[in-house]
Protein backbone atom coordinates (compact mmCIF):
# COMPACT_ATOMS: atom_id res chain seq x y z
CA UNK A 1 0.00 0.00 0.00
CA UNK A 2 1.29 3.47 -0.81
CA UNK A 3 0.25 6.11 1.67
CA UNK A 4 1.36 9.62 0.82
CA UNK A 5 0.96 13.07 2.26
CA UNK A 6 2.71 15.63 0.12
CA UNK A 7 4.99 12.89 -1.13
CA UNK A 8 6.18 11.90 2.34
CA UNK A 9 5.51 8.34 3.51
CA UNK A 10 2.96 7.98 6.25
CA UNK A 11 4.00 6.29 9.47
CA UNK A 12 2.50 2.82 8.95
CA UNK A 13 2.79 2.00 12.63
CA UNK A 14 -0.16 4.18 13.65
CA UNK A 15 -2.81 2.28 15.61
CA UNK A 16 -5.53 4.68 14.65
CA UNK A 17 -7.30 5.53 11.42
CA UNK A 18 -5.90 7.83 8.76
CA UNK A 19 -7.83 9.31 5.84
CA UNK A 20 -5.69 10.93 3.21
CA UNK A 21 -7.50 13.04 0.58
CA UNK A 22 -10.30 10.50 0.24
CA UNK A 23 -12.85 11.09 -2.53
CA UNK A 24 -15.85 9.04 -3.50
CA UNK A 25 -18.36 9.32 -6.32
CA UNK A 26 -21.58 7.41 -6.79
CA UNK A 27 -23.04 6.84 -10.21
CA UNK A 28 -26.80 7.42 -10.38
CA UNK A 29 -27.93 6.67 -13.90
CA UNK A 30 -25.70 8.91 -16.05
CA UNK A 31 -24.78 11.31 -13.29
CA UNK A 32 -21.75 11.05 -11.06
CA UNK A 33 -22.68 12.26 -7.56
CA UNK A 34 -19.75 13.57 -5.58
CA UNK A 35 -20.28 11.89 -2.22
CA UNK A 36 -16.99 12.86 -0.57
CA UNK A 37 -14.38 15.38 -1.60
CA UNK A 38 -10.77 15.17 -0.41
CA UNK A 39 -11.41 14.14 3.16
CA UNK A 40 -8.31 14.02 5.33
CA UNK A 41 -8.52 13.10 8.99
CA UNK A 42 -6.53 11.31 11.66
CA UNK A 43 -8.26 9.40 14.39
CA UNK A 44 -6.08 8.30 17.29
CA UNK A 45 -6.27 4.91 18.93
CA UNK A 46 -8.91 4.85 21.65
CA UNK A 47 -10.49 8.07 20.44
CA UNK A 48 -14.24 8.57 20.18
CA UNK A 49 -15.04 10.57 17.04
CA UNK A 50 -18.49 11.56 15.81
CA UNK A 51 -19.35 12.35 12.22
CA UNK A 52 -22.25 14.78 12.01
CA UNK A 53 -23.90 16.55 9.13
CA UNK A 54 -27.04 16.92 7.05
CA UNK A 55 -28.30 14.02 4.98
CA UNK A 56 -26.28 13.60 1.83
CA UNK A 57 -23.06 14.82 3.46
CA UNK A 58 -21.47 11.42 3.06
CA UNK A 59 -21.12 10.56 6.74
CA UNK A 60 -22.42 7.03 6.27
CA UNK A 61 -20.25 6.69 3.17
CA UNK A 62 -17.21 7.71 5.20
CA UNK A 63 -18.10 5.08 7.80
CA UNK A 64 -18.42 2.39 5.13
CA UNK A 65 -15.11 3.42 3.58
CA UNK A 66 -13.52 3.09 7.02
CA UNK A 67 -14.96 -0.40 7.38
CA UNK A 68 -13.84 -1.51 3.94
CA UNK A 69 -17.44 -2.03 2.87
CA UNK A 70 -16.85 0.54 0.10
CA UNK A 71 -13.67 1.45 -1.73
CA UNK A 72 -12.51 5.07 -2.21
CA UNK A 73 -12.13 6.40 -5.76
CA UNK A 74 -9.25 8.70 -4.81
CA UNK A 75 -6.97 8.91 -1.78
CA UNK A 76 -6.07 6.29 0.77
CA UNK A 77 -7.37 5.03 4.09
CA UNK A 78 -5.20 3.24 6.57
CA UNK A 79 -6.58 1.42 9.58
CA UNK A 80 -4.02 0.33 12.13
CA UNK A 81 -1.53 0.43 9.30
CA UNK A 82 -3.64 -1.78 7.04
CA UNK A 83 -5.99 -1.20 4.17
CA UNK A 84 -9.63 -1.34 5.41
CA UNK A 85 -10.32 -4.52 3.45
CA UNK A 86 -7.43 -6.24 5.20
CA UNK A 87 -8.55 -4.91 8.59
CA UNK A 88 -11.96 -6.40 7.86
CA UNK A 89 -10.39 -9.74 7.05
CA UNK A 90 -8.62 -9.59 10.43
CA UNK A 91 -11.92 -8.80 12.18
CA UNK A 92 -10.74 -5.44 13.45
CA UNK A 93 -14.25 -3.98 13.30
CA UNK A 94 -17.36 -4.16 15.39
CA UNK A 95 -20.26 -2.70 13.48
CA UNK A 96 -23.46 -1.33 14.99
CA UNK A 97 -25.97 -0.68 12.21
CA UNK A 98 -28.88 1.73 12.27
CA UNK A 99 -31.41 -1.04 12.93
CA UNK A 100 -30.65 -3.63 15.62
CA UNK A 101 -30.29 -6.19 12.78
CA UNK A 102 -30.66 -9.15 15.12
CA UNK A 103 -31.18 -12.55 13.56
CA UNK A 104 -34.81 -13.23 14.54
CA UNK A 105 -34.31 -17.01 14.78
CA UNK A 106 -31.50 -16.68 17.30
CA UNK A 107 -31.97 -15.98 20.99
CA UNK A 108 -30.35 -12.94 22.59
CA UNK A 109 -27.43 -15.05 23.76
CA UNK A 110 -27.00 -16.64 20.33
CA UNK A 111 -27.11 -13.25 18.64
CA UNK A 112 -24.45 -11.88 20.93
CA UNK A 113 -22.11 -14.79 20.24
CA UNK A 114 -22.67 -14.76 16.48
CA UNK A 115 -19.91 -12.44 15.25
CA UNK A 116 -17.29 -14.53 17.04
CA UNK A 117 -18.41 -17.61 15.11
CA UNK A 118 -18.04 -16.03 11.67
CA UNK A 119 -14.83 -15.83 9.65
CA UNK A 120 -13.01 -18.18 12.02
CA UNK A 121 -9.82 -17.94 9.98
CA UNK A 122 -9.17 -14.52 11.56
CA UNK A 123 -8.87 -16.25 14.94
CA UNK A 124 -11.03 -13.65 16.70
CA UNK A 125 -13.65 -15.50 18.71
CA UNK A 126 -14.60 -12.58 20.96
CA UNK A 127 -15.15 -12.71 24.70
CA UNK A 128 -16.02 -15.97 26.46
CA UNK A 129 -19.58 -17.22 26.89
CA UNK A 130 -19.47 -16.34 30.60
CA UNK A 131 -18.23 -12.84 29.83
CA UNK A 132 -21.08 -12.47 27.32
CA UNK A 133 -23.59 -13.38 30.00
CA UNK A 134 -21.98 -10.90 32.39
CA UNK A 135 -22.16 -8.24 29.72
CA UNK A 136 -25.87 -8.94 29.13
CA UNK A 137 -26.45 -8.91 32.88
CA UNK A 138 -24.60 -5.60 33.15
CA UNK A 139 -26.75 -3.88 30.54
CA UNK A 140 -29.96 -5.12 32.14
CA UNK A 141 -30.78 -8.03 29.85
CA UNK A 142 -29.96 -10.80 32.31
CA UNK A 143 -33.56 -12.01 32.33
CA UNK A 144 -33.77 -12.11 28.55
CA UNK A 145 -30.73 -14.11 27.47
CA UNK A 146 -32.91 -16.89 26.06
CA UNK A 147 -35.59 -14.63 24.59
CA UNK A 148 -36.17 -14.21 20.90
CA UNK A 149 -35.72 -10.73 19.43
CA UNK A 150 -39.43 -10.36 18.69
CA UNK A 151 -40.10 -10.62 22.42
CA UNK A 152 -38.00 -7.52 23.12
CA UNK A 153 -38.78 -3.81 22.81
CA UNK A 154 -36.91 -1.67 20.27
CA UNK A 155 -34.64 -0.24 22.96
CA UNK A 156 -33.80 -3.70 24.30
CA UNK A 157 -33.06 -4.95 20.80
CA UNK A 158 -30.64 -2.10 20.28
CA UNK A 159 -28.97 -2.99 23.60
CA UNK A 160 -28.46 -6.50 22.29
CA UNK A 161 -26.96 -5.05 19.13
CA UNK A 162 -24.52 -3.02 21.25
CA UNK A 163 -23.69 -6.04 23.41
CA UNK A 164 -23.05 -8.06 20.24
CA UNK A 165 -20.56 -5.44 19.06
CA UNK A 166 -18.70 -5.28 22.36
CA UNK A 167 -18.72 -9.07 22.69
CA UNK A 168 -16.48 -9.29 19.64
CA UNK A 169 -13.86 -7.19 21.43
CA UNK A 170 -12.63 -5.60 18.21
CA UNK A 171 -10.26 -2.62 18.45
CA UNK A 172 -12.46 -0.46 16.20
CA UNK A 173 -16.12 0.24 16.55
CA UNK A 174 -18.20 1.66 13.71
CA UNK A 175 -21.67 2.94 14.52
CA UNK A 176 -24.15 4.16 11.94
CA UNK A 177 -26.81 6.27 13.69
CA UNK A 178 -27.46 3.38 16.08
CA UNK A 179 -29.99 5.27 18.20
CA UNK A 180 -31.93 7.08 15.50
CA UNK A 181 -34.85 4.64 15.55
CA UNK A 182 -35.37 4.98 19.31
CA UNK A 183 -37.62 7.31 21.26
CA UNK A 184 -35.95 10.32 22.89
CA UNK A 185 -35.93 8.95 26.45
CA UNK A 186 -34.48 5.57 25.53
CA UNK A 187 -32.05 7.33 23.29
CA UNK A 188 -30.70 9.51 26.10
CA UNK A 189 -30.20 6.43 28.32
CA UNK A 190 -28.38 4.66 25.56
CA UNK A 191 -25.68 7.35 25.34
CA UNK A 192 -24.50 6.71 28.86
CA UNK A 193 -24.73 2.95 28.48
CA UNK A 194 -22.49 3.26 25.45
CA UNK A 195 -20.03 5.51 27.31
CA UNK A 196 -19.94 3.02 30.15
CA UNK A 197 -19.15 0.07 27.88
CA UNK A 198 -16.68 2.05 25.81
CA UNK A 199 -14.88 3.16 28.98
CA UNK A 200 -14.27 -0.48 29.82
CA UNK A 201 -13.38 -1.62 26.31
CA UNK A 202 -11.21 1.32 25.30
CA UNK A 203 -11.70 0.80 21.56
CA UNK A 204 -11.58 3.44 18.86
CA UNK A 205 -15.07 4.59 17.87
CA UNK A 206 -16.37 6.25 14.71
CA UNK A 207 -19.93 7.30 15.44
CA UNK A 208 -22.28 8.64 12.77
CA UNK A 209 -25.18 10.71 14.01
CA UNK A 210 -27.38 13.65 13.15
CA UNK A 211 -28.01 14.53 16.77
CA UNK A 212 -25.84 17.34 18.10
CA UNK A 213 -26.35 16.51 21.83
CA UNK A 214 -25.47 12.89 21.16
CA UNK A 215 -22.28 13.81 19.31
CA UNK A 216 -21.16 16.24 22.02
CA UNK A 217 -21.93 14.01 25.01
CA UNK A 218 -20.15 11.03 23.51
CA UNK A 219 -17.16 12.32 21.59
CA UNK A 220 -13.60 13.47 22.03
CA UNK A 221 -13.94 15.23 18.70
CA UNK A 222 -16.90 16.08 16.50
CA UNK A 223 -16.29 16.11 12.76
CA UNK A 224 -18.81 18.41 11.08
CA UNK A 225 -19.50 17.54 7.46
CA UNK A 226 -21.19 19.55 4.73
CA UNK A 227 -23.07 18.31 1.71
CA UNK A 228 -22.73 18.52 -2.08
CA UNK A 229 -19.99 17.53 -2.18
CA UNK A 230 -19.52 15.82 1.16
CA UNK A 231 -16.55 17.43 2.90
CA UNK A 232 -15.19 18.30 6.34
CA UNK A 233 -16.31 21.75 7.49
CA UNK A 234 -14.68 21.75 10.89
CA UNK A 235 -13.28 19.38 13.48
CA UNK A 236 -14.34 20.46 16.96
CA UNK A 237 -12.64 19.29 20.15
CA UNK A 238 -14.94 18.45 23.04
CA UNK A 239 -13.09 19.51 26.18
CA UNK A 240 -15.41 17.95 28.69
CA UNK A 241 -13.75 15.73 31.28
CA UNK A 242 -14.58 12.03 31.46
CA UNK A 243 -16.27 10.04 32.84
CA UNK A 244 -19.35 11.91 31.70
CA UNK A 245 -22.78 11.47 33.27
CA UNK A 246 -26.23 12.91 32.69
CA UNK A 247 -25.33 16.18 34.42
CA UNK A 248 -22.89 16.93 31.60
CA UNK A 249 -25.86 18.14 29.59
CA UNK A 250 -26.43 20.93 32.12
CA UNK A 251 -22.84 22.22 32.05
CA UNK A 252 -21.68 25.40 30.32
CA UNK A 253 -18.88 23.56 28.53
CA UNK A 254 -21.45 21.28 26.94
CA UNK A 255 -23.65 24.15 25.78
CA UNK A 256 -20.67 25.97 24.38
CA UNK A 257 -19.61 22.98 22.25
CA UNK A 258 -23.19 22.39 21.12
CA UNK A 259 -23.31 26.02 19.94
CA UNK A 260 -20.04 25.63 18.03
CA UNK A 261 -21.23 22.45 16.32
CA UNK A 262 -24.49 24.13 15.39
CA UNK A 263 -22.64 27.13 13.96
CA UNK A 264 -20.38 24.85 11.92
CA UNK A 265 -23.38 22.93 10.58
CA UNK A 266 -24.98 26.22 9.56
CA UNK A 267 -21.83 27.28 7.79
CA UNK A 268 -21.74 23.96 5.95
CA UNK A 269 -25.29 24.30 4.70
CA UNK A 270 -24.88 27.93 3.56
CA UNK A 271 -25.09 28.28 -0.23
CA UNK A 272 -21.70 28.58 -1.81
CA UNK B 1 -37.66 8.75 44.91
CA UNK B 2 -40.86 10.53 45.83
CA UNK B 3 -42.65 10.02 49.13
CA UNK B 4 -46.01 9.45 47.54
CA UNK B 5 -47.23 5.91 47.96
CA UNK B 6 -48.28 4.64 44.55
CA UNK B 7 -48.85 1.02 45.50
CA UNK B 8 -52.23 -0.52 44.92
CA UNK B 9 -52.20 -3.41 47.36
CA UNK B 10 -54.77 -1.90 49.73
CA UNK B 11 -58.53 -1.68 49.33
CA UNK B 12 -59.69 -0.96 45.80
CA UNK B 13 -56.83 -3.00 44.44
CA UNK B 14 -56.07 -2.72 40.76
CA UNK B 15 -56.90 -6.26 39.72
CA UNK B 16 -56.87 -7.85 36.31
CA UNK B 17 -60.28 -7.93 34.63
CA UNK B 18 -62.57 -10.94 34.77
CA UNK B 19 -61.27 -13.81 32.63
CA UNK B 20 -64.35 -15.86 31.82
CA UNK B 21 -65.56 -14.09 28.65
CA UNK B 22 -62.07 -14.45 27.25
CA UNK B 23 -62.06 -18.19 27.93
CA UNK B 24 -65.43 -18.67 26.28
CA UNK B 25 -64.25 -16.82 23.22
CA UNK B 26 -61.17 -19.03 23.05
CA UNK B 27 -63.23 -22.19 23.27
CA UNK B 28 -65.46 -20.94 20.47
CA UNK B 29 -62.42 -20.29 18.33
CA UNK B 30 -61.21 -23.84 18.89
CA UNK B 31 -64.58 -25.30 17.97
CA UNK B 32 -65.16 -23.08 14.93
CA UNK B 33 -63.29 -25.15 12.30
CA UNK B 34 -65.07 -28.37 13.31
CA UNK B 35 -68.38 -26.58 13.39
CA UNK B 36 -67.79 -25.23 9.88
CA UNK B 37 -66.79 -28.60 8.50
CA UNK B 38 -69.68 -30.36 10.22
CA UNK B 39 -72.21 -27.83 8.88
CA UNK B 40 -70.88 -28.26 5.36
CA UNK B 41 -71.43 -32.02 5.36
CA UNK B 42 -74.72 -31.77 7.26
CA UNK B 43 -76.03 -29.32 4.65
CA UNK B 44 -74.90 -31.66 1.87
CA UNK B 45 -76.54 -34.66 3.51
CA UNK B 46 -79.76 -32.74 4.13
CA UNK B 47 -79.92 -31.31 0.64
CA UNK B 48 -79.46 -34.73 -1.02
CA UNK B 49 -82.09 -36.31 1.22
CA UNK B 50 -84.69 -33.52 1.05
CA UNK B 51 -84.30 -32.68 -2.64
CA UNK B 52 -84.12 -36.39 -3.46
CA UNK B 53 -81.01 -36.00 -5.67
CA UNK B 54 -80.08 -39.07 -7.72
CA UNK B 55 -77.00 -40.81 -6.21
CA UNK B 56 -75.35 -40.71 -9.64
CA UNK B 57 -75.45 -36.92 -9.55
CA UNK B 58 -74.46 -36.51 -5.93
CA UNK B 59 -74.33 -39.34 -3.39
CA UNK B 60 -74.86 -38.93 0.34
CA UNK B 61 -71.67 -38.10 2.23
CA UNK B 62 -72.65 -40.78 4.72
CA UNK B 63 -72.77 -43.45 2.04
CA UNK B 64 -69.41 -42.32 0.65
CA UNK B 65 -67.93 -42.62 4.12
CA UNK B 66 -69.53 -46.05 4.55
CA UNK B 67 -67.96 -47.20 1.28
CA UNK B 68 -64.53 -46.08 2.45
CA UNK B 69 -64.90 -47.75 5.83
CA UNK B 70 -66.05 -50.99 4.19
CA UNK B 71 -63.06 -51.06 1.82
CA UNK B 72 -60.12 -49.89 3.92
CA UNK B 73 -57.53 -52.10 2.20
CA UNK B 74 -58.52 -50.86 -1.24
CA UNK B 75 -58.14 -47.18 -0.36
CA UNK B 76 -55.03 -47.77 1.71
CA UNK B 77 -53.31 -49.56 -1.15
CA UNK B 78 -54.17 -47.01 -3.82
CA UNK B 79 -53.76 -44.06 -1.49
CA UNK B 80 -50.25 -45.20 -0.63
CA UNK B 81 -49.31 -45.30 -4.32
CA UNK B 82 -50.52 -41.74 -4.89
CA UNK B 83 -48.91 -40.50 -1.68
CA UNK B 84 -45.56 -41.97 -2.67
CA UNK B 85 -45.66 -40.39 -6.11
CA UNK B 86 -46.66 -37.03 -4.67
CA UNK B 87 -44.09 -37.31 -1.89
CA UNK B 88 -41.12 -37.91 -4.19
CA UNK B 89 -42.39 -35.32 -6.64
CA UNK B 90 -42.68 -32.80 -3.82
CA UNK B 91 -39.11 -33.31 -2.63
CA UNK B 92 -37.72 -33.46 -6.14
CA UNK B 93 -39.33 -30.09 -6.82
CA UNK B 94 -38.10 -28.71 -3.51
CA UNK B 95 -34.46 -29.63 -3.98
CA UNK B 96 -34.39 -28.63 -7.64
CA UNK B 97 -35.98 -25.27 -6.77
CA UNK B 98 -33.60 -24.54 -3.88
CA UNK B 99 -30.61 -25.47 -6.02
CA UNK B 100 -31.69 -23.30 -8.94
CA UNK B 101 -32.76 -20.41 -6.68
CA UNK B 102 -29.41 -20.55 -4.87
CA UNK B 103 -27.54 -20.22 -8.14
CA UNK B 104 -29.86 -17.41 -9.22
CA UNK B 105 -29.56 -15.53 -5.94
CA UNK B 106 -25.78 -15.51 -6.22
CA UNK B 107 -25.37 -14.43 -9.80
CA UNK B 108 -27.25 -11.84 -11.80
CA UNK B 109 -26.14 -13.57 -15.00
CA UNK B 110 -27.52 -16.94 -13.92
CA UNK B 111 -30.72 -15.24 -12.81
CA UNK B 112 -31.25 -13.50 -16.13
CA UNK B 113 -30.34 -16.61 -18.08
CA UNK B 114 -32.62 -18.88 -16.05
CA UNK B 115 -35.63 -16.63 -15.72
CA UNK B 116 -36.98 -17.15 -19.27
CA UNK B 117 -36.84 -20.92 -18.82
CA UNK B 118 -38.73 -20.65 -15.55
CA UNK B 119 -41.34 -18.37 -17.09
CA UNK B 120 -41.65 -20.91 -19.89
CA UNK B 121 -42.37 -23.72 -17.42
CA UNK B 122 -44.72 -21.38 -15.61
CA UNK B 123 -46.84 -20.50 -18.62
CA UNK B 124 -46.89 -23.93 -20.24
CA UNK B 125 -49.85 -26.05 -19.13
CA UNK B 126 -47.49 -28.69 -17.81
CA UNK B 127 -50.11 -31.44 -17.82
CA UNK B 128 -49.55 -31.69 -21.55
CA UNK B 129 -46.08 -33.03 -20.81
CA UNK B 130 -47.41 -36.15 -19.12
CA UNK B 131 -47.63 -38.11 -22.41
CA UNK B 132 -44.00 -37.16 -23.02
CA UNK B 133 -43.02 -38.56 -19.63
CA UNK B 134 -44.99 -41.70 -20.39
CA UNK B 135 -43.11 -42.00 -23.66
CA UNK B 136 -39.83 -41.75 -21.76
CA UNK B 137 -40.50 -43.85 -18.70
CA UNK B 138 -43.43 -46.04 -19.69
CA UNK B 139 -45.34 -47.80 -16.97
CA UNK B 140 -43.01 -46.87 -14.09
CA UNK B 141 -43.83 -44.42 -11.26
CA UNK B 142 -41.56 -41.84 -12.90
CA UNK B 143 -44.12 -40.13 -15.16
CA UNK B 144 -46.29 -39.54 -12.10
CA UNK B 145 -43.41 -38.35 -9.92
CA UNK B 146 -42.19 -36.00 -12.63
CA UNK B 147 -45.67 -34.57 -13.16
CA UNK B 148 -46.05 -34.02 -9.42
CA UNK B 149 -42.62 -32.35 -9.33
CA UNK B 150 -43.44 -30.14 -12.29
CA UNK B 151 -46.62 -28.94 -10.63
CA UNK B 152 -44.88 -28.18 -7.33
CA UNK B 153 -41.82 -26.68 -8.94
CA UNK B 154 -43.14 -23.21 -9.75
CA UNK B 155 -44.25 -22.03 -6.28
CA UNK B 156 -41.11 -23.52 -4.78
CA UNK B 157 -38.68 -21.84 -7.13
CA UNK B 158 -40.48 -18.49 -7.02
CA UNK B 159 -40.61 -18.43 -3.21
CA UNK B 160 -37.10 -19.82 -2.74
CA UNK B 161 -35.75 -17.07 -4.95
CA UNK B 162 -37.67 -14.36 -3.12
CA UNK B 163 -36.62 -15.79 0.23
CA UNK B 164 -32.94 -16.15 -0.58
CA UNK B 165 -32.85 -12.65 -2.10
CA UNK B 166 -34.82 -10.73 0.49
CA UNK B 167 -32.16 -10.46 3.13
CA UNK B 168 -32.01 -7.56 5.52
CA UNK B 169 -29.39 -5.08 4.25
CA UNK B 170 -28.25 -4.00 7.73
CA UNK B 171 -27.73 -7.61 8.78
CA UNK B 172 -25.91 -8.39 5.57
CA UNK B 173 -23.61 -5.44 6.15
CA UNK B 174 -23.04 -6.57 9.72
CA UNK B 175 -21.93 -9.97 8.50
CA UNK B 176 -19.73 -8.38 5.86
CA UNK B 177 -18.11 -6.18 8.52
CA UNK B 178 -16.43 -9.29 9.95
CA UNK B 179 -15.73 -10.56 6.43
CA UNK B 180 -18.15 -13.47 6.62
CA UNK B 181 -17.83 -15.70 3.57
CA UNK B 182 -20.58 -16.15 0.98
CA UNK B 183 -21.09 -19.60 2.40
CA UNK B 184 -21.59 -18.21 5.90
CA UNK B 185 -23.99 -15.55 4.63
CA UNK B 186 -25.87 -18.29 2.79
CA UNK B 187 -26.29 -20.69 5.68
CA UNK B 188 -26.61 -18.23 8.53
CA UNK B 189 -28.67 -15.55 6.84
CA UNK B 190 -30.17 -16.46 3.47
CA UNK B 191 -31.41 -19.96 4.28
CA UNK B 192 -33.10 -19.18 7.62
CA UNK B 193 -34.54 -16.00 6.14
CA UNK B 194 -36.11 -17.97 3.28
CA UNK B 195 -37.76 -20.58 5.52
CA UNK B 196 -41.05 -18.68 5.94
CA UNK B 197 -41.26 -18.34 2.16
CA UNK B 198 -40.49 -22.03 1.65
CA UNK B 199 -43.09 -23.06 4.19
CA UNK B 200 -45.83 -21.04 2.57
CA UNK B 201 -44.81 -22.51 -0.79
CA UNK B 202 -44.90 -25.99 0.74
CA UNK B 203 -48.50 -25.53 1.83
CA UNK B 204 -49.52 -24.90 -1.76
CA UNK B 205 -47.17 -27.54 -3.13
CA UNK B 206 -48.62 -30.38 -1.07
CA UNK B 207 -51.89 -29.91 -2.93
CA UNK B 208 -50.15 -29.36 -6.27
CA UNK B 209 -47.99 -32.47 -5.93
CA UNK B 210 -51.13 -34.51 -5.27
CA UNK B 211 -52.81 -32.95 -8.30
CA UNK B 212 -49.76 -33.80 -10.40
CA UNK B 213 -49.69 -37.40 -9.21
CA UNK B 214 -53.41 -37.84 -9.89
CA UNK B 215 -53.18 -36.34 -13.38
CA UNK B 216 -50.25 -38.62 -14.09
CA UNK B 217 -52.40 -41.54 -13.01
CA UNK B 218 -55.25 -40.45 -15.28
CA UNK B 219 -52.97 -40.82 -18.27
CA UNK B 220 -51.34 -44.10 -17.54
CA UNK B 221 -51.66 -46.18 -14.47
CA UNK B 222 -53.25 -49.28 -13.06
CA UNK B 223 -53.12 -48.07 -9.49
CA UNK B 224 -53.41 -44.94 -7.37
CA UNK B 225 -56.43 -42.84 -6.50
CA UNK B 226 -56.39 -41.08 -9.88
CA UNK B 227 -56.77 -44.48 -11.45
CA UNK B 228 -59.51 -45.65 -9.08
CA UNK B 229 -61.45 -42.45 -9.80
CA UNK B 230 -61.07 -42.83 -13.57
CA UNK B 231 -62.14 -46.47 -13.52
CA UNK B 232 -65.08 -45.63 -11.24
CA UNK B 233 -66.20 -42.91 -13.62
CA UNK B 234 -66.17 -45.22 -16.65
CA UNK B 235 -68.09 -47.91 -14.76
CA UNK B 236 -70.43 -45.51 -12.96
CA UNK B 237 -69.20 -46.62 -9.51
CA UNK B 238 -70.30 -43.38 -7.86
CA UNK B 239 -69.30 -44.35 -4.33
CA UNK B 240 -65.81 -45.34 -5.42
CA UNK B 241 -65.42 -42.14 -7.45
CA UNK B 242 -66.38 -39.98 -4.50
CA UNK B 243 -64.48 -42.24 -2.12
CA UNK B 244 -61.32 -41.52 -4.10
CA UNK B 245 -62.06 -37.81 -3.88
CA UNK B 246 -62.62 -38.00 -0.12
CA UNK B 247 -59.46 -40.00 0.55
CA UNK B 248 -57.42 -37.59 -1.59
CA UNK B 249 -58.84 -34.64 0.31
CA UNK B 250 -58.09 -36.39 3.58
CA UNK B 251 -54.49 -37.07 2.53
CA UNK B 252 -54.04 -33.44 1.56
CA UNK B 253 -55.43 -32.20 4.85
CA UNK B 254 -53.29 -34.59 6.92
CA UNK B 255 -50.11 -33.49 5.17
CA UNK B 256 -50.95 -29.81 5.49
CA UNK B 257 -51.64 -30.31 9.21
CA UNK B 258 -48.31 -32.10 9.65
CA UNK B 259 -46.63 -29.25 7.80
CA UNK B 260 -48.29 -26.66 10.01
CA UNK B 261 -47.11 -28.52 13.11
CA UNK B 262 -43.54 -28.57 11.80
CA UNK B 263 -43.80 -24.93 10.78
CA UNK B 264 -44.88 -23.91 14.25
CA UNK B 265 -41.79 -25.46 15.73
CA UNK B 266 -39.31 -24.33 13.10
CA UNK B 267 -40.69 -20.81 12.65
CA UNK B 268 -41.27 -20.09 16.32
CA UNK B 269 -39.20 -16.94 15.81
CA UNK B 270 -41.28 -15.64 12.93
CA UNK B 271 -44.13 -13.15 13.34
CA UNK B 272 -46.41 -15.34 11.18
CA UNK B 273 -46.65 -17.72 14.14
CA UNK B 274 -47.81 -15.12 16.65
CA UNK B 275 -51.54 -14.95 16.10
CA UNK B 276 -52.42 -18.58 15.59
Amino acid sequence: MTNRTNGAPVAESTKGIRFDAVSKWFRRKDQAVHALSRVSLDIAEGEFVSLIGPSGCGKSTLLRLTGGLLLPDRGTISVRGEAPAEARRLKHYSFIPQQPALLPWRTVRQNVSMLGQLNRRAGVAGISAEAQLELLEHIGLGAFVDSLPKELSGGMQQRVSIARAFALGAPLMLMDEPFSALDEITRADMRYLLLDLWGQAGCTVVFVTHSIPEAVVLSDRVVVLGARPGRIIEVIDVDIPRPRHEDVEDSDAYHEVVARVRAALKEGSAPR
Amino acid sequence: MSDVDTRHDEAGADEPPERTPHRVRRALLVIAPFWGLGSFFAAWELYVRLADVRPLTLPLPSSILRHIIENPGFYWEHGLVTVQEAFWGFWLAFFAAVLVATAMAHSRFVERATLPVIVLTQSTPVAVLVPVFVLWFGFSPWPKILTAALFAWIPFVANALTGLRSIDEDTHELLRSVNASRWEVYWRLRVPQSLPYLFSAARICIGLALVGAVIGEFFNSSEGLGNTARVAQSRLLVDQLWGSVFVLAFIGVVFVLVLIAVERRVLRWHSSQDLI
